[in-house]
């Protein structure tokens, strides 16, 4: 029987970041893979959206931009959907090659097929060649979690599709129906509207991305999308469909009242849920609550403990980077070193046209933590040189600070390249910063990332590029 | 089921222990008798064994904790045969579920539950993040730290700086008004490098410093000819050889330092400070000082006055290389009456050493050299050696110091002198 120090199970971001970190710090380590290395996020989820989006986002540019900017194509545009299909899978393989290398290279022993712990101690690894029962000393869960499929709408994966399956189309759908407007639904069905195809969204709540980011952010989304086309069924309750001849019949209801959309596809992406019922985790006496996310403590071990869990499986926010966090974590903790989850911020990320990005709290979170007196400010990327020169003026940043000590407690935008701008904030925030150490820290120019010293700048109540009269009290005012 | 091992008694009137380090981890498994911790007490360090065998789950200290006796020190999950079989905390299921299957589920339980000390920053508490895992290593807790940054932000000073004063870790907050400056910093980079003190240096540094605070210290020294000495140490070597030995100076000291003491009996006394008395000791329990890769020890040869200078050889020899190896036990290196301290074979032609508390007397003896005396008229080569005689001046005037010094110097110049000393 083979023997390991530590066995992962899971090879996303959570899973392979704690096998090379366990490897490095001298442990004899076997990761455990069902599918592809890189998990979900490598292979369905982050980065072949991503590709996708990045590819609509230069198609919509060259109709929209460049025009304005003198540049001129002869005739359409013409997308070749294998072709980027292709291109995106091609992606997925390099990161997934990466991975592989890098384990590889740490020396970490993979194994291919589908875990289930026979006890605490033990877990087998059924493969198309057998089955295996591996012996580890400790044990990583990583295994992620998958969409949540609703009463009335299996998945195909190809009419009926989550996230998955929509990322495999090869062809541009006429009519899409996406059944919940959260960040997986938006993402995809703006990078569809943006290929043509007609998109309606289906959504529960009475505005989108409601409750996961600042309801200001939201709305810029919100009028973005509206404006590009897709529909969007507020208060609605997707209730059946029905395949005709010549399209899906999709039933909801709304204040009582059932009305059909037809569509070509339905896409589905309601949420995720964690895998706490798969990988038989009750032979080794693994505890999970009531929706199935493994109960951990601050160092993310279970109640067995030789086993630990990260990432999606052990609870919210299930994000790729808090994954990645934990998985250093639990390696160093099984070494001995004192850890423990300790992050003030997980920055959160959502790649709608324009994207968005948070890290800290929101107003209402900053009021319920107790502080409250706030300053808050906003600034608007229509007052920032490069994103006019961008020609993506849209959105703008938003800087929440404790009013006695001006310390920075939350940072929201919507705009261009938040999801890159958004990492200043979470140093920033991490740090302890100031919203003066923000405005005082020379920033280059012209860059986006402007925006942020004037957002803080703001904040204080003097910014150089928007209107804020008389000037407003000086650092002095908050106590140092 | 979590089981609690308590440190052991440790000896005779020890109440506590430095922990040195731990040799084991959480997640070990341990079998019963094996050695867990490395402890140390007054100057020994000994190896703590575990009663039980389990797994460990939590460790309660950190290396240079200071350690109660009966305090806990870990947790462990007592096996059932961990590593075995026991399957089936899904067992339970069945009616009659069998005897071993149910603490089995209850012990996973019991695991549940590992608390994280310290507690996790909260989200008042203002720190970057290297400054969050210092204060974690250092088992300090954070939110507890007056922050003097901007802001109240915790700096990385305030976390090393409870440390000074703390060694326990656990709710230390500054001390108010206290403030020792601070060595100037000496440049960039790697000019300075900040290791605890702790273990047996941390010790000494208590010990010297406890004796000099009360002991107030006099030094009283001299040359001796110690040709004849030589002489008469050549003379055994043979006989050390057949004895399967070697003999050095040392035991021959101690002869005449025994000796010289019947005659000046408050050099082989101690001063009780607790009660302000004056403890005559009628035993000869002689300590020396060794030189060992982790500091001085003092290890102690028992009622030397009754053992003969091929045993007090053989013994000397056996304490210095197990002091060496940091194997002695801590009964070896207590109960001293007096010290002697030699470190003529390194160099130096005078010391004035520290007296181990609560002693009040400790001879040095330094290196042999050959030196030319006018004798007679007549210029003459001769072997010298150089003593000292430190005292504790609350007992010795030093009058009396200088006549022991004459007495036992005698003794040293004259190596026949001593048979007159035989009892």
């Amino acid at each position: 029987m083979q023997n390991y120090d530590i066995v992962v199970i899971g090879s996303g971001p959570g899973g392979y970041v704690a096998a090379i970190r366990a490897a490095q710090l001298g442990f004899k380590t076997a990761i455990i893979e069902r599918e592809s290395l890189g998990g979900v996020c490598l292979n369905v989820g982050c980065i072949p959206s991503k590709a996708m989006i990045t590819a609509t986002h230069l198609l919509h540019k060259a109709q929209h931009n460049f025009p304005t900017m003198g540049l001129k194509i002869k005739g359409d545009i013409e997308v070749d959907m294998k072709q980027l299909v292709t291109w995106k899978q091609s992606v997925c393989d390099k990161m997934s090659g990466g991975v592989s290398q890098l384990l590889k290279g740490n020396s970490v022993v993979i194994l291919k097929g589908e875990a289930e712990f026979k006890n605490p101690k033990e877990i087998s690894v059924k493969s198309s060649s057998g089955t295996e029962l591996i012996q580890g000393k400790y044990f990583i869960i990583a295994t992620g979690s998958r969409p949540i499929e609703i009463p009335g709408f299996k998945f195909d994966e190809k009419d009926v599709v989550s996230s998955t399956g929509a990322l495999a189309w090869d062809q541009i759908p006429k009519r899409v129906v996406t059944i919940g407007g959260g960040y997986i639904g938006l993402e995809i069905s703006s990078y569809l509207r943006k290929l043509g195809c007609e998109v309606t969204v289906i959504e529960a709540q009475n505005s989108l991305l409601a409750g996961v980011v600042d309801p200001e952010c939201a709305q810029v989304v919100t009028r973005k999308l509206d404006k590009s086309g897709v529909k969007i069924v507020y208060g609605a309750k997707a209730k059946s469909q029905k395949k005709t001849k010549d399209a899906y019949e999709v039933t909801i209801e709304i204040n009582g009242k059932d009305e059909v959309i037809k569509a070509d596809k339905i896409l589905v992406t309601v949420g995720r849920r964690p895998n706490g019922d798969q990988s038989n985790l009750k032979a080794a006496g693994v505890v999970t609550d009531e929706r199935g996310f493994v109960k951990v403590d601050a160092q993310r071990r279970t109640n067995i403990s030789n086993i630990f869990a990260i990432g999606d499986i052990c609870g919210q926010p299930m994000l790729a980077h808090k994954a990645s966090h934990e998985g250093v974590l639990v390696a160093e903790v099984i070494k001995g070193y004192n850890r423990v989850y300790d992050a003030k911020t997980v920055p959160a990320v959502v790649f709608t046209d324009p994207e968005i990005a948070a890290a800290g709290m929101t107003e209402a979170e900053a009021r319920a933590k107790g502080f409250i007196d706030l300053k808050i400010a906003k600034f608007p990327f229509a007052a920032n040189g490069r994103a006019v020169s961008m020609m993506e003026t849209e959105g703008f940043i938003k800087m929440i600070a404790d009013s006695k000590t001006n310390v920075l407690l939350g940072v929201h935008i919507v705009g261009p390249e938040a999801s890159n701008l958004i990492s200043e904030a979470v140093l920033a925030i991490e740090m302890g910063a100031r919203i003066e150490d923000l405005a005082l820290s020379i920033h280059p120019h012209p860059t986006l990332g402007e925006a942020v010293m004037e957002c803080a700048e703001a904040t204080l109540g003097h910014a150089i590029h928007i209107i804020q009269k008389p000037l407003a009290s000086t650092s002095k005012t908050a106590n140092a | 089921m979590a089981t609690n091992v308590k440190l052991p008694e440790l000896g005779e009137g020890v109440s506590e222990g430095e922990l040195v380090k731990w040799l084991v981890q959480p997640g070990d498994v341990v079998k019963a008798d094996q050695p867990i911790a490395e402890v140390m007490t007054d100057k020994a360090t000994v190896e703590v064994p575990t009663p039980i065998a389990g797994t460990v789950v939590e460790l309660k200290f950190k290396s240079g904790d200071v350690v109660k006796v009966d305090s806990i020190m870990l947790v462990l999950e007592a096996s059932a045969g961990a590593s075995a079989k026991v399957v089936a905390p899904v067992a339970a299921a069945k009616p009659a579920a069998p005897t071993t299957a149910q603490p089995t589920a209850q012990q996973n339980f019991v695991a549940a539950s590992p608390s994280i000390s310290p507690p996790v920053a909260d989200a008042k508490t203002l720190a970057t993040p290297a400054t969050r895992r210092l204060a974690r290593e250092m088992s300090v807790d954070i939110n507890t730290l007056n922050g003097t940054g901007l802001a109240g932000r915790v700096t990385r000073d305030d976390v090393l700086s409870t440390k000074a004063g703390n060694s326990m870790g656990t709710g230390a907050t500054r001390a108010p008004g206290l403030s020792i400056p601070r060595p100037a910093y000496q440049g960039g980079g790697g000019a300075e490098e900040r290791v605890a003190m702790i273990g047996i240096r941390r010790k000494i540094a208590e010990n010297m410093q406890k004796s000099k605070a009360i002991i107030p210290h006099f030094t009283i020294m001299d040359q001796a000819n110690v040709t004849a000495l030589v002489a008469f140490r050549e003379s055994l070597k043979d006989y050390a050889e057949k004895n399967d030995t070697k003999i050095t100076y040392l035991p021959i000291v101690i002869k005449a330092m025994i000796a010289t003491i019947r005659e000046f009996p408050m050099f082989n006394a101690s001063i009780d400070d607790a009660t302000s008395e004056i403890v005559y000791k009628k035993y000869f329990n002689i300590g020396f000082a060794a030189d060992t890769p982790n500091g001085l020890m003092v290890p102690v040869i028992k009622n030397a006055d009754q053992k003969t200078i091929v045993e007090l050889s053989k013994e000397i020899l056996d304490l210095s290389k197990r002091a060496r190896e940091g194997r002695l036990k801590l009964e070896e290196m207590k109960g001293a009456s007096i010290t002697i301290t030699n470190i003529g074979s390194i160099g130096g032609t005078y010391a004035t050493p520290v007296i181990n508390h609560p002693e009040v007397a400790i001879i040095g003896m330094y290196k042999i050299d050959e030196k030319p005396v006018i004798k007679n008229g007549q210029l003459e080569a001769i072997k010298t050696m150089n003593y000292t005689v430190t005292a504790d001046h609350r007992l010795i005037d030093g009058a009396v110091a200088a006549r022991f010094l004459k007495s036992f110097l005698e003794r040293i110049e004259n190596p026949a002198r001593l048979m007159m000393d035989m009892i």
